[in-house]
């Protein structure tokens, strides 16, 4: 009996024996097989395919991260003439003592957490509801991803609207007619934050949903097929099937929209400016009200920004270590 | 031809064995996929709906959902108007040649001095945008077949490097590529824009498709190495084809990324190389934020790339195949 | 590796095509960068005169508010030359004369006689730099400030004439004191009926509710510090904290979903009938005036701010003062200088003012024809007689956060109560002025 188990690499074996001999017979097939054309050398490829990529970052990023890092020991504003002035980690001292900037870590790391884990839920969902192919999936699918196709910007200006309690339709369609007593999304201190988050699900939560459904309709039907016959249930074969098939592109998207989430600007920006007061100022806010808006300390926020870096790749290291488990297994 | 000796391949698709329980299954999947689609599309058809409005309209209280279509904000969107003066106004109005969009502009009190940006910021947008996307799914392809096939040494380094260049918020590089393009030059060009987004958009091309590339077996290749293909001809006829879904995936999200990006258009751009994205969002009429036109701009910038998912809806749900052999 | 060389040998080749172009010609054309709004428009279309009489071509290149700062910030960063000259808010001109971007105008403007031609508040505000020194650097163009436009039809009405003056104790009539103001916002506000009394700034992004609470703040005589910068005890006291009660007052009997309103969220109050008073920039009473926009502009009114209870009266300083980029060539440098001075001159400000700009030329002012022009003209002549500003010292931004952080906890978040909010302030912006140097420790 077939004893179902997550395409390992044992699985592929069964596979090649029925069809390398598919792929054998085309080469003798086309006899004007062009074979003896000389061959690249292995090296010569990974160099040559490689080699684009890692040039174009380069080029693009070296100046801007050496710029950043050496600006950020310095006391310096860009558009001053005064010359940098070299102050070593002062900048940073100020940062990690500063109280305000670690209530705005708190903000973003709590708005990561809630985006990341809601868009995952609602994405992952939403591919185990699409996998099967009915009449029309295929412009339904291309519809749900159309928040994902909107400008940031324009995403939070009309949502903006929609969650105004006078002339927004949120909340007439959530049932609060009263206009005095629905409530106020954006300046409820309370509510604040979680109007951000849905409007970051409602947008990305698609992108999470095209990954998924790409590694589910990778998955063999007779997979589950046989696990049906061995009287499997639901939820085993969702443990042992699915759940591994998909985790390597689940977890590139959980990493990519944790980074993401990290830098989130425009939506915040758009929605609340950072307010009530500061409960929703995330840390780019602070960075964007540090580096232009008139303050223009340079110095400063490039040291800031460097703080997020190392949190985000702490946190990215996790991910990938999470990663190449779940692939090596 | 399916002469395989193994019992797998007949199960290769349930159609063969639909019966009542797993048929409606589909269909009330069908139905909770829709209700899904209709709920989620709500803001967006709103948005929609705002582009017909006049101005009054689309701030009432409570918000209207029945009203007078109008074409004002597309019009207001594609041309560039001035107030008429008390005086010129009566003049004005008494003409007799006036087209129905200088009719409808007539009516806010303005007339119609020529076309806006637009047009341009929106070719702009198709040449930057798509030229970048094609280099960065390009480029970025090679690169993940590179790193999932081989042993490079340092590769976890190599690919850390690339996921890094996503990770520093883009306000703070913002003056140093500023600084750093009015330099060499690049500062409102094309040619710089796509440099940008090709270099930016390459970072999670890589991954996208190496994640997407490792899913292939590559017992594949390796039989066709055995058959006498080479390294390349193997990779374009084997590896290409099968990683079709991750190649429109990444071409989707690389495209969206491009198409919508506003802080560096903003900055790096004037007159020439302007994208749309940073005149759409905040269009300042006299004194209030016209949103019927935000929205009729918004709406008329959404459909190319609405457009493009849909001519490449079936790559995106195709995945990747083992066993089952193509028809024909 | 020598792809990578190839490439950038083939940038500096860019580079230097793209220098040598730009160098080699007369001035036959020049660049005014500004924000993306009417008056811009306007300059637009004023500016075809002036290539008419000399066959200069001028552009007027407008980014959006949100990033205007910022892109012109990033621009004196490179020392560019993308705009000869710049119509910039008048906070920026600390900034900007400290750190070099500005030429100085103070002996072209005095040698041609522009410094009379303009309200004595206006050169200060618009103009001036540090305060009181004479120096000048900024030729003020769009006059602007915080105003009130209300609706006639509520404030005329005999009934709630009647009413109002039957709760009160006085006439119904358009308000001269704060106090007066908060009254009438009251009694408008009947939450039923979907009408409320009042709209204010809240928007905590730049500048808004900073600019709107000064309005009342400057009028309790408030000030954010002293000739000696010292802002402890000056920012916060009764009558400071007084005025922000006042302010808090008024946002409950705005209407729900202002939390962070700006200039667009108040005239679409108004529009939509919601509000019966709001405060504005004069800028964006255009809007109102127009018959399409607003179904209310027949009856629309329009009043100055109001006086404080001491008799102090004061408006919220905005508008743009024009200034000539310190980067370009001396021949372009004369070119706009000579530009300005067409500008300057009354009939063409006569005509930048037919056109919709907001003149701070005094005799326009007070021509006849100005005050026909647009039916809040008169209330904006007036008030461009006691404008004040906030800080304009190169430390602006980060003092201005500050106020707008606090603020908006307050008014918004309803944090606290104003004496501590007062007082935060007042500590916050001593630590910054005192980092700063302005005060010795």
């Amino acid at each position: 009996m077939f004893r179902p188990h997550p395409l390992g690499a044992g699985e592929t074996q069964i596979l090649s024996r029925c069809c390398v001999s598919q792929v054998a017979l085309k080469p003798a097939q086309n006899a004007a097989q062009p074979v003896a054309r000389r061959q690249l050398s292995d090296a010569t490829i990974v160099r040559l395919f490689i080699l684009p990529t890692i040039i174009l970052l380069i080029l693009m990023n070296i100046f801007p991260l050496i710029y950043s890092l050496f600006i950020s020991f310095t006391e310096y504003s860009v558009i001053s003439d005064v010359p940098p002035v070299w102050v070593g980690l002062q900048n940073y001292q100020r940062i990690l003592s500063d109280p305000t900037f670690w209530h705005s870590f708190a903000v973003t790391g709590r708005f990561a957490l809630l985006s990341v884990a809601l868009q995952t839920v609602v994405g992952f969902g939403l591919a185990l509801l699409l996998r099967s192919k009915f009449t029309g999936s295929g412009l339904i699918t291309t519809l749900i991803l159309v928040p994902m196709m909107l400008s940031p910007i324009v995403v939070a200006t009309f949502w903006k609207l929609i969650f105004n309690p006078s002339y927004g339709i949120l909340n007439p369609l959530l049932g609060f007619t009263n206009i005095n007593t629905s409530p106020e999304w954006l300046g409820d201190p309370n509510l604040a934050l979680w109007a951000i988050v849905i409007v970051d699900v409602w947008m990305w939560s698609p992108f999470v949903m095209l990954l998924c459904l790409a590694g589910l309709s990778a998955i063999p039907d007779y997979l589950y097929e046989a696990a049906s016959i061995d009287r499997a249930n639901w939820w085993f074969q969702f443990r042992r099937i699915t759940l591994p098939q998909v985790m390597p592109l689940l977890l590139i998207a959980v990493l990519f929209r944790t980074i993401e989430a990290f830098k989130q600007f425009d939506l915040v920006m758009g929605l609340t400016g950072g307010g009530p007061g500061d409960v929703t100022e995330t840390v780019s806010v602070q960075l964007y009200q540090l580096a232009f808006q008139g303050q223009f300390n340079t110095g400063m926020s490039s040291a800031l920004a460097y703080i997020v870096l190392v949190v985000i790749i702490a946190i990215s290291n996790l991910y990938i270590r999470a990663l190449n488990r779940a692939r090596g297994g | 031809m399916t002469a395989a000796p193994l019992a797998p391949v007949n199960f290769s698709t349930r159609v063969d064995k639909v019966g009542a329980g797993p048929r409606i299954r589909t269909a009330v999947r069908a139905v909770v996929a829709v209700i899904i689609t209709i709920i989620v599309l709500i803001p967006v058809v709103w948005m929609g709906m705002t582009a017909f409005k006049s101005h009054s309209i689309a701030v009432s209280v409570p918000p209207v959902v029945f009203f007078q279509p109008s074409l004002e904000s597309f019009v207001s969107l594609l041309t560039q108007r001035r107030q008429l003066t008390a005086d010129e106004r009566a003049d004005y109005a008494a003409r007799t040649d006036l087209s129905w969009a200088d009719q409808l502009m007539l009516q806010r009190g303005q007339v119609i001095i020529g076309e806006s940006q637009f047009r341009t910021q929106l070719i702009n947008s198709i040449i930057i945008a798509g030229i970048s996307t094609v280099f960065s799914v390009g480029f970025a392809v090679l690169a993940a077949y590179a790193f999932s096939r081989f042993h490079i040494p340092g590769k976890d380094d190599l690919l850390f490097f690339i996921l890094s260049q996503r990770m520093l918020p883009a306000v703070v590089v913002t003056i140093p590529i500023f600084l750093m393009y009015k330099e060499l030059g690049l500062h409102d060009t094309h040619f710089g824009l796509i440099l940008l987004y090709t270099s930016f958009n390459l970072s999670f091309a890589v991954w996208l498709l190496k994640g997407f590339i490792d899913e292939i077996p590559r017992e594949y290749e390796e039989a066709a190495l055995v058959d006498g293909y080479t390294r390349l001809q193997a990779f374009r006829k084997i590896v290409l084809p099968q990683a079709t879904t991750g190649i429109a995936a990444t071409t989707v999200f690389s495209l969206i990324f491009s198409w919508n990006e506003y802080a560096f258009a903003l900055m790096l751009t004037s007159e020439r190389a302007r994208t749309a994205p940073p005149s759409i969002p905040l269009v300042l009429g006299v004194g209030t934020i016209e949103w019927a036109t935000i929205a009729a701009g918004s709406l008329a910038f959404l459909i190319p790339v609405v457009i493009v998912t849909f001519v490449l809806r079936k790559h995106l749900l195709r995945g990747v195949t083992f066993g089952a052999i193509r028809k024909g | 590796m020598k792809k990578f060389s190839l490439l950038l040998a083939l940038m500096a080749v860019l580079a230097l095509m793209t220098g040598v172009s730009v160098r080699a010609q007369d001035v036959t054309e020049l660049t005014i960068w500004w924000a993306e709004w009417d008056p811009a428009n306007y300059l637009d279309q004023l500016v075809d005169d002036y290539t008419a009489e000399t066959g200069i071509t001028v552009n007027v290149v407008q980014t959006p508010w949100g990033s205007y700062f910022d892109r012109v910030a990033a621009e004196w960063a490179a020392q560019g030359t993308a705009f000869d000259m710049v119509v910039g808010d008048s906070q920026w001109i600390g900034q900007a004369v400290t750190q070099g971007h500005y030429i100085d105008l103070t002996e072209f403007m005095n040698s041609n006689g522009i410094t009379e031609t303009v309200t004595p508040a206006t050169l200060q505000y618009y103009g001036e730099y540090p305060a009181g020194s004479g120096s000048y650097y900024a030729y003020p163009t769009e006059g602007d400030a915080n105003g009130w436009a209300y609706r006639k039809d509520l404030f005329e009405n005999a009934d709630e004439m009647a009413a109002f003056e039957a709760a009160y104790g006085y006439p119904l009539a358009v308000p001269t004191t704060w106090a007066q103001l908060r009254d009438i916002a009251e009694f408008f506000t009947r939450e039923d009926e979907g009408l409320y009394g009042v709209g204010i700034y809240t928007q905590i992004d730049y500048d808004a509710i900073t600019m709107g609470f000064q309005n009342v703040f400057f009028s309790y005589g408030g000030d954010w510090y002293d000739e000696t910068f010292n802002a402890l005890g000056v920012a916060n006291t009764p009558d400071t904290v007084a005025a922000l009660e006042l302010y808090r007052e008024l946002y409950n009997f705005a209407p729900p979903g202002t939390n962070n309103a700006f200039f667009a969220e108040m005239n679409d109050l108004f529009i939509n009938g919601q509000a019966a008073m709001i405060m504005n920039y004069f800028a964006f009473f255009p809007a109102l005036a127009n018959p399409s926009i607003n179904p209310f502009s027949e009856q629309t009114g329009y009043f100055s701010m109001p006086e404080g209870p001491t008799g102090l009266r004061y408006a919220a300083l905005g508008g743009q003062g024009t200034s000539v980029n310190n980067y370009i060539s001396d021949e372009r440098k004369q070119a706009s200088l000579d530009f300005l001075l067409w500008f300057a001159q009354e009939d063409v400000q006569l005509k930048w003012a037919q056109l919709g700009g907001y003149t701070c030329n005094i005799a326009v002012l007070e021509s006849d024809e100005f005050l026909a022009v647009a039916p809040f003209n008169a209330a904006f002549a007036e008030t461009m007689t006691f404008v004040k500003d906030f800080s304009n010292i190169p430390e602006f931004g980060t003092l201005l956060e500050i106020v707008q952080r606090n603020l908006h906890a307050y008014v918004v978040g309803g944090e606290g109560d104003a004496a501590a909010t007062m007082d935060a302030i007042a500590a916050e912006m001593d630590g910054v002025l005192v980092e700063a140097g302005y005060i010795s420790e």
